[in-house]
């Protein structure tokens, strides 16, 4: 859990740019709030290790992710029962199904779409939200988090000494 | 643009796609392998095992070879096998984990072929197929007796084999009377076992001899005694008990086997009435004429078709394993697949085409194969809702013998609940030659046969209805009795009938039943001889039924008579404890009812000696009170004497002198 606090701070106080980190959240969405085996994310992932995305924020978010889709799960589950079961779109989805290369996605499957739909929906704001965080954080709250009292106990917690070693070790 | 392009990530990225796909592939063979046999295995219930399998990649193809699936009732036999099946596979649905096959054609294919080793799984389940083939055999009526040999020109089966083959009620009620004696007698032991010994018994009269032999010769004395006389009383006591608690259950033992054995008595009659009624082949059984002379080999092929499709109906489709998974996702919310119309539907796994040659059957048995039948099925897959089709099959004769053609068809249907399966089978021109018939040694010489049959199965149930026209028969039976003379004048005349039959109800239990008109035609020809063995056989049961009786009642004797030995020993036992008791406890008693008399007798004589002087004087002072009153009573009597002579004279002289009065 240390280390896991002490690689999101390293993340923040590090010099990686904030729309590569923001981009690794914003992709880790699909990852982590998806069924993992799934074609979309091979995709995913070979977008990831092509374009010069933070890959810490990626698999970082993607953890992160993974656990809040537990939570959205049967979310994703009715988004996708309501979409696949929309008369009005029906003759869309059965267009789709006669194609194998859609079918390998498995877009008829109720949660895979609603989870990948919410993904999506989601990775917009994600990137905008996350990059205006990490650039407040790091114009006005880091010094300021670093002047606190508990910025100086953290310094001198075990958590600033993993977060030290991961600093000495990248 | 290119700044944001990381080269070293796409090589590493395509380095390591390859590599997967590669171990996949390598990987594929043996991995299927493992699945067949796992599954397999899992869904027969018995083993299934794959010698080898190879991939082709031009096209992608695979190559199974030496595939046995076990029989799971019979370990040592192999269901079906074959020596090779090369179907060719649809690369990209393999990708995405869909096994679709488009074609497979099996070669060597066999059925009943004996395995080098058993083919039992580690856990068996067992099932009843076995009673329901009993059942079924039955159902088709006095069969297999008659079928044995044509020796004896039996029409009704012996009694002996009707004895065999019947449940009867004085078997039931005699088990049950020996089951319920062996009881009765090991709680007996038990309760002889806490009784006395005789040895127990002197023992206590040698006791009680010792405590009440002689006079007490002092308080303590008697009290050292009675303490060990109450002992003793207490153990007599407790003895008592227990002879009475196990003359109780002998008693009951008694009345138990007593009604065990009057309901054993009564059995014969029941057993004998059940079973006339059941092997009557009078007027109004002679339907069963039908089944004596085809239901024999016809019920042993439509057995084994029935326990085929039992046996490879799990492979085909698997409904109750389908609802399982899909509620298990649901609870799971791992969603759903929602599927739709298609030309190209993707199921996991699907075989499109499936074609094999099998070697039909020996009818008659003994003469060889009928020929082959080339078998052609389409759309195998446990997801028929998928590709919403049904699994079809059809089946050609080919190197027909004796056979003008023969097709059958058939479709199963488990796309909605309850499934249907159907099948039809048409044989056309079939030549049959010297078919034996299970009736004092017929045969059936030639005849030409077609025959048609349709059977479904559906939730549980069974509808087989079959119809045979056998034309040009002609009949003949070495045998030269009575019977068979008769049968073989009567079928003279007879060049054409019709059989039918029908299995109706469970899959498992059916109704069979097999119908012709040749019936008819026999019927009268056949009453008469009837009738005789019937009473013949009559006789022979009853006569068998009471020598079972008598092999229960003969035991019932000896074990009555052991019991009754037992009471009366018992019996004895507990006279000789009541005995005991009562004639130490007399003595006891004797001897203080002695003492108690001679105290009452010397205070009665004493008491006696006192009222007897008290008596006296008593008489005494009434004596002298007496005499003292009839002194008393003289003296008054002489005053009033006296008085009154005074009286009379005083008159006398009154009188006289108003006399003197008068006259004077």
């Amino acid at each position: 859990m240390f280390n896991f606090v002490a690689k999101f701070l390293k993340l923040l106080n590090g010099d990686a740019s904030p729309g590569q980190i923001s981009l690794g959240f914003a992709f880790a969405l699909f990852v982590g709030l998806t069924p993992f085996f799934s074609l979309h994310n091979l995709i995913i992932l070979f977008l990831v290790f092509v374009i010069r995305v933070n890959l810490g924020a990626f698999f970082l978010g993607s953890a992160v992710f993974a656990l809040i889709a537990f939570l959205t799960d049967p979310l994703s589950i009715s988004v996708g029962e309501s979409l696949l079961a929309n008369p009005e779109l029906s003759s869309m989805w059965t267009e789709l199904y006669q194609s194998d290369v859609w079918r390998a996605f498995k877009f008829n499957h109720t949660l895979l779409l609603g989870s990948v739909v919410i993904a999506t929906v989601l990775f917009i704001p994600t990137i905008i939200i996350s990059r205006i965080i990490i650039s407040v954080y790091r114009e006005r709250l880091m010094k300021w988090f670093e002047k606190l009292k508990i910025g100086k106990m953290l310094k001198a917690s075990k958590l600033y000494k993993a977060y030290e070693r991961l600093g000495a070790s990248s | 643009m290119m700044k944001w392009i990381r080269w070293s990530g796409l090589a590493g990225f395509i380095v390591v796609v390859a590599l997967i796909i590669t171990l996949w592939l390598f990987a594929l063979g043996p991995l299927m392998k493992m699945a067949i046999e796992k599954y397999g295995s899992e869904a027969v219930g018995a083993q299934v095992n794959v010698e080898d399998i190879s991939l082709g990649f031009n096209p992608l193809s695979l190559t199974i070879t030496g595939v046995q699936v076990a029989d799971k009732d019979a370990p040592m036999e192999n269901v079906v096998s074959f020596d090779t099946a090369v179907a060719t596979l649809e690369t990209f649905p393999l990708l995405l984990g869909h096994v679709i096959i488009p074609d497979v054609t099996l070669s060597g294919v066999a059925m009943g072929t004996a395995r080098a080793y058993s083919g039992e799984l580690d856990v068996v389940e067992e099932k009843e197929t076995a009673e329901s083939t009993t059942d079924q055999d039955a159902e088709i009526t006095v069969s297999e007796a008659e079928n044995q040999d044509d020796s004896e020109s039996q029409v009704l089966p012996s009694a002996d084999d009707i004895l065999e083959r019947e449940k009867l009620l004085t078997s039931i009620y005699g088990e049950e009377l020996e089951e319920s004696y062996k009881l009765h007698k090991t709680n007996i032991d038990k309760a002889v076992a806490n009784i006395p010994t005789e040895q127990a018994l002197k023992n206590y009269e040698t006791e009680l001899n010792r405590i009440l032999t002689g006079k007490f010769k002092s308080l303590d004395d008697f009290k050292q005694r009675k303490k060990e006389f109450d002992a003793l009383n207490t153990k007599f006591k407790k003895d008592k008990q227990a002879v009475a608690e196990i003359t109780l259950a002998i008693n009951e033992g008694k009345s138990d086997l007593s009604q065990k054995w009057s309901k054993l008595k009564g059995a014969p009659k029941q057993d004998f009435n059940n079973l006339k009624g059941k092997y009557t082949l009078d007027g109004a059984g002679v339907g069963n004429l039908t089944a004596l002379l085809f239901g024999d080999e016809m019920g042993d092929y439509a057995a084994t078709a029935l326990d085929y499709y039992e046996k490879v109906r799990p492979l085909l489709v698997d409904d109750e394993g389908k609802d399982e998974i899909q509620a298990i996702k649901d609870q799971r919310l791992d969603g759903r697949f929602v599927q739709f119309d298609t030309d190209r539907p993707l199921p996991d796994f699907w075989i499109k085409t499936l074609t094999f040659t099998l070697t039909l059957p020996e009818v008659p048995k003994g003469s060889g194969s009928m020929g082959d039948i080339a078998i052609n099925v389409q759309d195998i897959t446990h997801q028929q809702d998928v590709i919403n089709a049904p699994m079809r099959l059809w089946g050609t004769g080919q190197n027909l013998k004796d056979i003008k053609s023969l097709e059958l068809t058939g479709v199963l249907d488990h796309r909605a609940s309850p499934s249907k399966d159907v099948f039809n089978l048409d044989i056309q021109a079939w030549q049959l030659n010297n078919l034996k018939l299970g009736l004092v040694g017929l045969k059936l010489l030639n005849s030409t046969t077609s025959v048609k049959a349709n059977a479904t199965f559906s939730n549980g149930q069974m509808d087989v209805v079959g119809n045979g026209l056998f034309e040009q028969a002609k009949f003949d039976s070495k045998d030269r009795t009575f019977v068979a003379k008769e049968m073989v004048a009567a079928l003279k005349n007879i060049d054409k009938f019709t059989v039918s039959g029908s299995a109706k109800g469970e899959l498992t239990s059916p109704s069979v039943s097999l119908k012709s008109d040749l019936d008819k035609q026999l019927n009268t020809a056949f009453n008469k001889r009837i009738k005789q063995r019937q009473a013949e056989l009559e006789v022979e049961l009853k006569q068998k039924l009471n020598d079972k009786l008598l092999a229960y009642g003969g035991d019932y004797t000896e074990q009555l008579k052991e019991l009754n030995l037992t009471e009366g020993s018992l019996k004895e036992k507990g006279k000789a404890l009541e005995k005991l008791g009562k004639t130490e406890l007399a003595s006891y008693e004797a001897q203080l009812k002695a003492e108690a008399d001679a105290e009452k007798a010397r205070a009665k004589a004493k008491l006696d000696a006192k009222k007897a002087e008290e008596k006296a004087k008593i008489d005494a002072e009434k004596a002298r009170a007496k005499a003292k009153l009839e002194a008393e009573k003289a003296r008054a009597k002489a005053k009033a004497k006296a008085e009154e002579d005074k009286k009379k004279k005083e008159l006398e002289e009154k009188a006289k002198a108003k006399l003197k009065k008068l006259f004077g």
